[in-house]
């Protein structure tokens, strides 16, 4: 029997997530090289325009499940909905691209199938009758190669790991009937406290400006803000920072917070913790700032800047003007 | 309230590693608790410190892993339990939660908590499968935690913001490592912890789930990973050195 992948499609603010068709884009691929099929599933309080969306992103079908309960992220309403996908579709591989919302389920789901779960893969294949792959472990100082049998596996995939292609096709679009009843709903959300809208998710950013314990002041934070906006980059901190309070916690890059592989990370007075740059190492072109010419990030930078972010980054920022004016 | 705090020992991740043929060598031995199951049993200890309650860790682990459960005793934990496996015997997560599964199906309790992951695998799976396995409400990633009434209110790091979710009891929450600093234990606290109550028990003493947990993933083999290599170091007046870089991230790496 021919391997049927499955890709959840990730959606925030009725966009979906760039890490999402990166993983969409990497199932379709080895759909082609097994004789498979790749399919996609959307579970959003509004489908239609994201179900027409992916369209030009090359599953091989596309199912929904449409309800209001999903306006927000709650785990047990997508744990039973994703559960019945599962069982509707029967697919031999389900994938998630690595994110919070994703995490938050990933276990469950594998119990709820007494299935195996390989979560947080920098690389993934099929194997026989299977997933294999590697994944990053202690603190991503060492790469563990893995693999899983049975129906289905479901695994999860770092954001970055595979690129976006885009191949127009015309899948069916399929709508999965779901109910969800409010008394399985035991947990209550309450609030959410949300930083700005309008900043750049830092999973999904091109580029990354990270702030560590360098940026000691509001003047710092202004560089940073203008270094980023020059550079249509996400705002990133090290913990040291987020701790402080000077950025709010879910931009925390590192180990226990996000994992971002962007094309270009600049990290301003960032030392190079290994829990930081557990976050950061898969980047593809590491910029640092540091007046510490023995900081360990230099150690993993391509381009080093030894000297005060409050001095290098004015003429930095003009600089990086110059060449996008130019351009 | 009563809290179980699931522990676990894991290589310190910080101590040397090499690989050797594919398996990996931990030279120096040296071996910790997790720190975000440090983090889970501060959450446990600050809550019932304040409300009243109880807190029981458990560990699953060889003879040599008692070490770490005396350490979370020794931080104020009242008691703890002991799942003594064999240190040739390798689970992944989902046999964690199936030996946890088996152990908590008789027992009474508001809240199982425990870290988000261990620091060895970085999983981050085993709590909620096990929430799942005990048909439990569960929230991941806490970042905070307030007791209010029956319920505890758990502050949780979602992808864009921070969803503040009534959990209500029995439940089970994961907590991450940014929402305190666990204690050192003292020195009174280390000398009471060897007389705080230990039970030890046998997988093959737990129901019928225990004896079969084994594992669904395989490690074929630990790789070195590719080291990045250091790049070009600038050093002199920031308007050179920045002008240099700006044009070099434009015309050499093409990233802008």
């Amino acid at each position: 029997m021919s391997t049927q992948l499955l890709t959840y499609i990730s959606v925030n603010d009725g966009k979906i997530k760039r890490s999402s068709l990166e993983v969409l884009s990497r199932c379709n691929q080895l759909a082609e090289k097994h004789g498979g099929t790749s399919a996609a599933i959307v579970i959003s309080d509004s489908v239609s325009g994201i179900a027409d969306e992916l369209k030009q992103y090359g599953p091989s079908a596309i199912y929904t499940i449409e309800d209001p309960i999903f306006k927000n992220h709650l785990n047990t309403p997508l744990l039973r909905a994703m559960s019945k996908a599962v069982e509707e579709i029967q697919p031999s591989v389900v994938a998630f691209a690595s994110t919070e919302g994703s995490k938050d389920i990933l276990g469950a789901l594998a119990a709820n199938k007494k299935a195996a779960a390989l979560p947080d893969m920098s690389e993934f294949e099929l194997s026989d009758g299977g997933v294999k792959g590697k994944r990053p472990v202690m603190a991503s100082k060492i790469i563990s190669a893995v693999e899983a049998t049975g129906s289905p596996v479901f695994i999860s995939v770092r954001s970055g790991s595979y690129d976006v292609a885009e191949n127009e096709t015309n899948p069916e679009i399929t709508s999965i009937p779901f109910s969800f009843s409010d008394d399985d709903l035991k947990i209550t959300l309450r609030e959410i406290i949300s930083a700005s809208s309008d900043r750049i998710d830092l999973n999904e950013a091109e580029a990354v400006v990270a702030a560590g314990r360098g940026v000691k002041d509001e003047e710092g934070r202004e560089l940073i803000s203008e270094l980023a906006s020059v550079l249509n980059a996400g705002i990133g901190a090290s913990r040291a920072l987020t701790e402080a309070g000077a950025y709010d916690p879910s931009l925390q890059i590192g180990q226990t917070g996000k994992v971002v592989s962007p094309q270009l990370y600049i990290g301003v007075g960032i030392s190079g913790a290994i829990q930081h740059v557990a976050g950061m190492a898969n980047s593809k072109v590491v910029v640092a700032i540091n007046k510490d010419p023995d900081a360990p990030i230099f150690d993993i930078a391509d381009y080093g800047l030894v000297g005060d972010l409050y001095k290098v980054l004015p003429p930095f920022i003009e600089e990086l003007k110059k060449v996008k004016s130019e351009k | 309230m009563k809290f179980y705090v699931c522990i676990k020992q894991v290589p310190d991740v910080n101590a040397p590693l090499q690989i050797k043929e594919g398996h990996l060598i931990q030279d120096s031995d040296r071996n910790i608790l997790n720190a975000y199951d440090a983090s889970a049993v501060e959450e446990a200890l600050v809550l019932t410190e304040k409300h009243g309650g109880e807190v029981e860790v458990v560990l699953i682990g060889s003879e040599k892993a008692k070490e770490t459960l005396r350490k979370a005793l020794a931080m104020g934990a009242h008691k703890g339990t002991h799942i003594l496996s064999d240190a040739d015997e390798t689970y992944d997560s989902y046999g964690y939660a199936q030996i946890l599964a088996a152990f908590f199906k008789d027992k009474e309790y508001d809240y199982i908590s425990c870290g988000k992951q261990s620091q060895d695998t970085d999983a981050g799976l085993t709590g909620s499968m096990l929430a799942e396995m005990l048909n439990l409400p569960y929230t991941t990633n806490a970042v905070g935690l307030v007791a209010n009434g029956e319920s505890l209110v758990v502050k949780r790091q979602g992808d864009t913001g921070q969803e503040m979710i009534e959990l209500p009891s029995p439940g089970l929450v994961t907590c991450s490592n940014d929402m305190n600093d666990p204690r050192i234990p003292s020195l009174k606290g280390i000398m009471q912890s060897k007389r705080k109550p230990v039970d030890t028990i046998a997988i093959s003493d737990l129901s019928g789930s225990a004896s079969e947990a084994g594992a669904k993933t395989t490690i074929l083999a630990y790789e070195e990973k590719p080291e990045r290599e250091p790049g070009k170091k600038f050093e002199g007046e920031p308007e050179d050195i920045a002008r240099e870089v700006a044009r070099l991230l434009d015309t050499e790496a093409n990233v802008i």
